[in-house]
């Protein structure tokens, strides 16, 4: 258990520049642009309705229900830009986990340790699903509450009382916990991809990106083509497998089909019967689903194939 | 004393190629061995089977482990410094430390942060800040705190400047080894280690060709110079290996009967380097 700690510990050091220090600069990013925003629109007080104007008449004309709602959509949406380059730090850090220590020959300095390779192996996979995530969500839920910190500061500032405006009126447990619970569920969601990539990572002589990306682009390609040759139709292909894959993941920023309009809402739930809202009963729907034991089980396959990669890895 | 490394039928190879070839070998314990051999002869090949670091045929015990199946238990016992700069370069060297300590269960903090304070390294740099001689100095001292029972070392000076790679050797001679340890040491720089090995095995193409301790190649090997005008009748008494330097003749004898060498010049006790030369040469065979 120390050893996995220790292991979990080396993988932070090592990455976190992408780990810590991406979400931070993602909110700042967040509260520089809302800061240029209220600027922009106090700017412009002299011409236009100013920002008082408003508030004033959001506070007055506005239902308190709607308010709500706004504020606990906006608490998903937001999340958008977080979730997204999320999930390309995972996806590059999972690429490089069984490759950089092999390219930089320090793997022969970690197996002069006794810390065992399925040990090694799981403290990156348990990195990528959970500890990255985590991190992601702490600094989002801080941006959050500068943000509305900011918001409030400016309301008040204004004349308006922000508790009765926005703040007081919506659970922000509910969609911030969603929130977390999507990451969770999609770290299950996503083994089979991130079993992929550490295979990937430990079997690639160089460049893994390339070896992640072009064997399954001209496998799909090649399905498709030969698919289509045969049947004239286009059924179930790999590029359609890992389309499905995707539009049914539990996260919020996913798209789906609903009613025919594709991206309803991006994965937002307006309604419980849209099939790919995320809430909490789709989730384990999706886990506990016969796709996902088949993905578990590539993503076992996959992952043991790593692990044996890894086995007999050194430096050449 | 028991054997710290027995290897028997050890073989590795790589497609068609093979890189060691059916040997065997026994490291006792408290030794200091030299596992010397040119570019290419299969030094780390086997180095890296008795470490765990790559599948071979044969049998091999390692501390009474399997190293194949058994790498991370064995490395409670064995510590290794595979080659110069392996350490990962975005580390601090407190993190490495710290590191160790949790992993490893015979690591010694203090020790290392000892060994640390005689050196310019100080524990907030980052490895990639370090001159390649530093980085040497910073795993020395980590592997010489931490208390196992054989210490590998894969051309660990290799690059070097020649005051890091005395001081290297000196530090492993006085702070580190006992009796209770073993070292097996690879290089191809011979001179450097031959004042410190206890035993030495020469490794060419993959086999053994020599295996004795140092006060065997005393005993065994002796180098008679001579004059050229003699240098016809000491050839014909079968050396092992002849070289000419300053137009004197020099000839490498093994088990030479030293009193009838000596009637023709000088005897000598010949150098590693010497013999090393002689015996990849041809020599035995």
């Amino acid at each position: 258990m120390n050893r996995l700690k220790a292991l979990m510990m080396r993988e932070y050091w090592e990455n976190k520049g992408a780990f810590r220090t991406t979400p931070l600069v993602i909110g700042g990013i967040y509260v520089t642009v809302f800061l240029m925003g209220i600027i922009t629109f106090g700017y412009f007080d002299n011409e236009f309705h100013t920002l008082k104007e408003a508030i004033q008449y959001l506070a007055a004309n506005t239902d308190p229900g709607h308010r709500a709602m706004a504020v606990e959509m906006g608490l998903m949406f937001n999340s958008f830009l977080f979730t997204l380059v999320l999930a390309f730090v995972v996806f590059f850090y999972l690429l490089g986990s069984l490759y950089d220590d092999r390219k930089d020959r320090s793997i022969l300095w970690w197996k002069s340790l006794p810390a065992s390779d399925t040990l090694t192996l799981a403290s990156k996979l348990l990195s990528a699903m959970f500890v990255v995530p985590l991190l992601f969500f702490v600094v989002y839920v801080a941006t959050m509450l500068v943000v509305n910190l900011i918001g409030a500061i400016v309301v008040l500032a204004l004349g308006q009382n922000p508790w009765t405006l926005f703040l007081g009126l919506a659970n922000p447990l509910k969609p911030l916990g969603l929130l977390l619970a999507s990451y969770l569920a999609m770290a299950i969601w996503a083994l089979p991809l991130y079993g992929w990539l550490m295979f990937v990572s430990a079997v690639s002589p160089r460049i893994p990106l390339l070896f992640a990306l072009v064997p399954p682009a001209v496998f799909a390609v090649l399905q498709i083509w030969i698919d289509f040759l045969r049947t004239f139709t286009l059924k179930t292909n790999l590029g359609g497998l890992i389309w499905n894959w995707f539009a049914n993941s539990p996260l919020i920023i996913s798209g789906g089909e609903h009613n025919n309009s594709i991206g309803a809402a991006l994965g937002v739930p307006i309604t419980d019967d849209f099939d790919h809202a995320v809430t909490i009963g789709n989730m384990l729907d999706r886990l506990f689903s016969k796709d996902m034991l088949m993905g578990l089980v590539v993503a076992a396959v996959f992952l043991a194939a790593a692990l044996w990669l890894r086995h007999r890895a050194s430096d050449s | 004393m028991s054997n710290v490394i027995e290897a028997r039928g050890l073989t590795k190879r790589y497609g068609r190629y093979t890189a060691v070839d059916n040997i065997d070998l026994e490291v006792p314990a408290g030794r200091i061995v030299g596992l010397i051999g040119p570019n290419g002869a299969g030094k780390t090949s086997a180095l890296k089977a008795i470490l765990g670091l790559t599948s071979f045929d044969g049998h091999l015990n390692v501390l009474g482990k399997d190293p194949s199946r058994d790498r991370a238990s064995l490395m409670e016992e064995v510590c290794f410094i595979a080659d110069v700069a392996v350490l990962p370069r975005w580390a601090r060297v407190w993190q490495l430390i710290e590191f160790t300590e949790k992993v490893h269960p015979h690591f010694s903090r203090e020790k290392c942060v000892r060994y640390l304070s005689t050196t310019k390294v100080t524990l907030d740099h980052k490895v990639k800040q370090l001159s390649k001689g530093m980085v040497a100095q910073l795993h020395l001292a980590i592997v010489m705190a931490i208390d196992v029972k054989l210490l590998v070392l894969d051309e660990p000076t290799l690059g070097l400047d020649i005051l890091y790679r005395k001081q290297f050797y000196t530090n492993l001679l006085n702070d580190y080894f006992d009796e209770h340890r073993s070292i097996l040491i690879t290089t191809h720089q011979v001179e450097e280690v031959e004042h410190i090995l206890s035993d030495l095995i020469f490794i060419k193409e993959g086999k053994i060709a020599l295996d004795c301790t140092m006060e065997d190649v005393q005993e065994r090997y002796v180098e008679l110079m001579v004059a050229p005008e003699r240098a016809e009748a000491a050839r014909a008494l079968n050396p092992l290996f002849e070289r000419v330097l300053f137009g004197r003749h020099i000839f490498l004898y093994q088990n030479g009967n030293r009193e009838q060498l000596k009637e023709f010049g000088e005897l000598h006790t010949p150098n590693v380097a010497d013999l090393f030369v002689a015996t990849m040469s041809g020599g035995e065979s």
